[in-house]
């Protein structure tokens, strides 16, 4: 039977879009020794370190090695994972395998990237397959845009409803001291007259590209209660992966398969049976505007279709029934290999009360998720109280 | 540490070159196509889905693939965008010319969709549901670029 | 059965940061002056330098600066025309040790080499081959 774990403490950098003044090294060791001091540790006091990066993005074979004193990996067992998008909840899952197996107490799970160094649609177009889909395929942004023409056809769905999702995130943000963009002023108009980077996705429509670190610290009951005074408990866990090729499961954003699957197990799990009225913050992996509404629906925070109806009646804004994204978001923040990490982070520091100005008033149970590879999807699931 | 060092970059050029194996499923599809100009998919025993690209699992039943089906040469748009947006093209260090419009076509009788390009860039032409066909080179030699795009049909 | 194979490029740029240390190294180079750190704790000097000592955990801030010349640990040579020669390097006061070429002497000579001292470029640029190779100190 596998034992109770629980994320005690967190640390992160303030994500921007460059950090010209650190390597590798330097940046993620400002993360990790946020984390360490958030839970008043030593490096020591460390199990295993669990690492998430995407070298593409970097240029180089093993990012983590180039940090790895940043991250204290001389003379510690650890593990890297490079799973894309999900690569950050994909970490997080992996650390609370490690506790919950009993051979690691402390585990601490380190999501990393400065995509300042690279191309990020270069890098991201080699995802496609070089004989039938690279030479078409248009990074991130071509494939976004073409499953959200797909979901705009079957759900009824705007780009103003759409631009609505990306003025929450920026003004969310503003609340976030570690969010990269952060616009106070932004409308909806601004959003639809940005330039159009592939229709429907216009500039404002889109996550950023960012250099950020982030830390997380699991840790087993006991040493949980000990360490921390309220710890953000993992209630349930749950991963999906797609069939291989883009086109293989044509309606990607319209009908999220991956994310179906994974949600449910995760609710089931977590005894949960009406997400909208259980769920009491959710920090979701939204690439571009089109991407959240969509997720609405296919979490079951609606019916199908519904996404466009959902924000306009203000559902998920901060101060509606199900906060989604108080953090600002992956439209605000995204250094890839850190950011479902962060999603797991944000979550965390809303049970744990640690959200500053965007905590969400008596949080208790918080859903935070993943999404990257070829529409592949991360569900866990944190609560105040011990499963 | 010192505050005043100044900040560094150092460039620095990823150039390799790749031999992709194109397999056995890959080899019978391309040959047709340019041998007949014709689209080959494969059938999954169990769940009847006919599969572009061909493959040899269907990764849904796990089961093996052998029954080959011709699909197309037209097809419908399922999801599509122009894109304006300029980037490096990974396979070339260069910029991909852009507008360009492409499309994900489910074409006839097959399951699964493939992407491809479509001659047109304008947005306003262009819709989920149309119906577009395949326009293929005069001179094949196995490969999708043996397509040269997908035409807009009808209204 | 088929063996057809699609040969096809990937290129990438990309611009990385040398970060704090590191960019004092590579000035230092244009100046010839080689720097390295050393860590407070457990006295470990490293070179190229860095500002934080992995098994301490702690952050570096004493500098100090090692003569270009030093003990040649161990040596390669690479089959090209002309031969290619690598060294491993370690300069006097430092504990870590660097890779660069070795110039000035034949391969039949390495194995009585003792000590090599760094030859530096005219034109230098801040980059590690402001120091043309390390020839034998005779």
């Amino acid at each position: 039977m596998s034992r109770r774990v629980a994320i005690i403490a967190t640390g992160q950098t303030k994500h921007t879009a460059r950090r010209p003044d650190v390597n590798i090294r330097e940046l993620v060791t400002e993360a990790v020794a946020r984390a360490l001091q958030d839970a008043d540790l030593t490096m020591r006091d460390i199990d295993a370190v669990l690492l998430g990066n995407m070298e593409p993005f970097e240029g180089f074979l093993f990012p983590e090695l180039w940090a790895i004193e940043g991250w204290g990996g001389y003379m510690k067992p650890s593990v890297k994972f490079n799973t894309g998008g999900t690569v950050g909840t994909t970490t997080a899952i992996a650390a609370y395998y490690y506790v919950a197996s009993g051979i690691y107490d402390v585990v601490m799970a380190v999501g990393f990237q400065k995509q300042s160094e690279g191309h990020t649609q270069t890098a991201i177009t080699t995802v496609g397959d070089p004989i039938w889909e690279r030479s078409v395929m248009a990074g991130a942004i071509g494939n976004f845009a073409v499953m959200a023409t797909t979901y705009m056809h079957e759900s009824g769905v705007t780009e103003e409803q759409a631009a609505k999702a990306a003025v929450k995130a920026r003004r969310n943000a503003c609340l976030n001291e570690y969010a990269h963009l952060q616009m106070p002023d932004i409308t909806v108009e601004d959003v639809l007259k940005s330039e159009m980077l592939a229709y429907p996705v216009k500039r404002l429509d889109m996550c950023p590209q960012s250099d950020g670190a982030v830390a997380v610290i699991f840790a087993e009951e006991s040493k949980a209660q000990k360490l921390c005074p309220r710890p953000a408990w993992v209630k349930a866990v749950a991963t999906a992966h797609e069939q291989q090729y883009m086109g293989d499961s044509p309606k990607r954003l319209a009908e999220m398969r991956s994310l179906i699957a994974a949600s449910r197990r995760a609710y089931q799990a977590a005894g949960i049976t009406n997400p909208r009225r259980e769920l009491d913050v959710a920090e979701i992996y939204e690439v571009a505007s089109f991407a959240e509404l969509a997720m609405y629906e296919n979490l079951g925070f609606c019916e199908r279709g519904q996404g466009g109806k959902l924000i306009d009646a203000g559902v998920t804004e901060l101060t509606g029934e199900l906060p989604v994204n108080p953090s600002g978001g992956v439209m605000s923040t995204n250094p890839i290999g850190a950011t479902a990490l962060i999603r797991v982070a944000e979550a965390a520091l809303q049970i744990m009360g640690k959200a500053g100005r965007r905590q969400v008033e008596g949080a208790r149970t918080a859903l935070a998720t993943g999404y990257g590879g070829n529409a592949w999807t991360d569900v866990i699931i944190l609560s105040r109280e011990k499963p | 540490m010192s505050e005043e060092s100044p900040t560094l970059r150092v460039d620095f050029l990823l150039d390799t070159e790749y031999q992709y194996a194109v397999g056995q499923y890959g080899t019978q599809f391309f040959t047709e196509l340019r041998d007949r100009a014709r689209f080959m998919g494969v059938r999954c025993p169990e769940c009847g889905r006919v599969y572009i690209p061909p493959r040899p699992v269907c990764g849904i039943c796990y089961r093996e693939l052998h029954e080959w089906v011709e699909v197309g040469p037209e097809g419908t748009i399922v999801g599509w965008t122009v894109v304006r947006i300029p980037f490096i093209d990974p396979m070339t260090g260069e910029q991909r010319p852009v507008p360009y419009g492409f499309a994900i076509i489910r074409l006839d009788g097959a399951s699964t969709s493939l992407y491809h390009f479509l001659d047109e860039t304008d947005e306003r032409q262009i819709r989920v549901g149309q119906r577009v066909r395949a326009v293929f080179r005069e001179k094949r030699e196995g490969s999708l670029r043996d397509v040269l795009y997908f035409r807009l049909l009808g209204e | 059965m088929s063996e057809w194979v699609v040969r096809q490029k990937i290129r990438i740029p990309f611009r990385y940061t040398a970060g704090r240390a590191m960019a004092r190294f590579l000035t230092g180079l244009a100046e010839r002056h080689l720097w390295a750190t050393r860590c407070e704790s457990c006295g470990r000097v490293y070179v190229p330098p860095l500002g934080f000592c992995g098994r301490c955990w702690r952050e570096i801030t004493e500098w100090r600066e090692l003569p270009a010349e030093g003990e040649l640990v161990s040596y390669t040579v690479r089959p090209t025309e002309p031969p290619q020669i690598l060294g491993l390097i370690r300069l006097d006061g430092a504990d870590t040790q660097l890779v660069h070429r070795l110039g000035e002497v034949e391969p039949k000579e390495l194995e009585h080499v003792r000590r090599v001292r760094a030859v530096w470029r005219e034109d230098r640029t801040g980059s590690i081959l402001d120091i043309a190779y390390f020839a034998p100190v005779r």
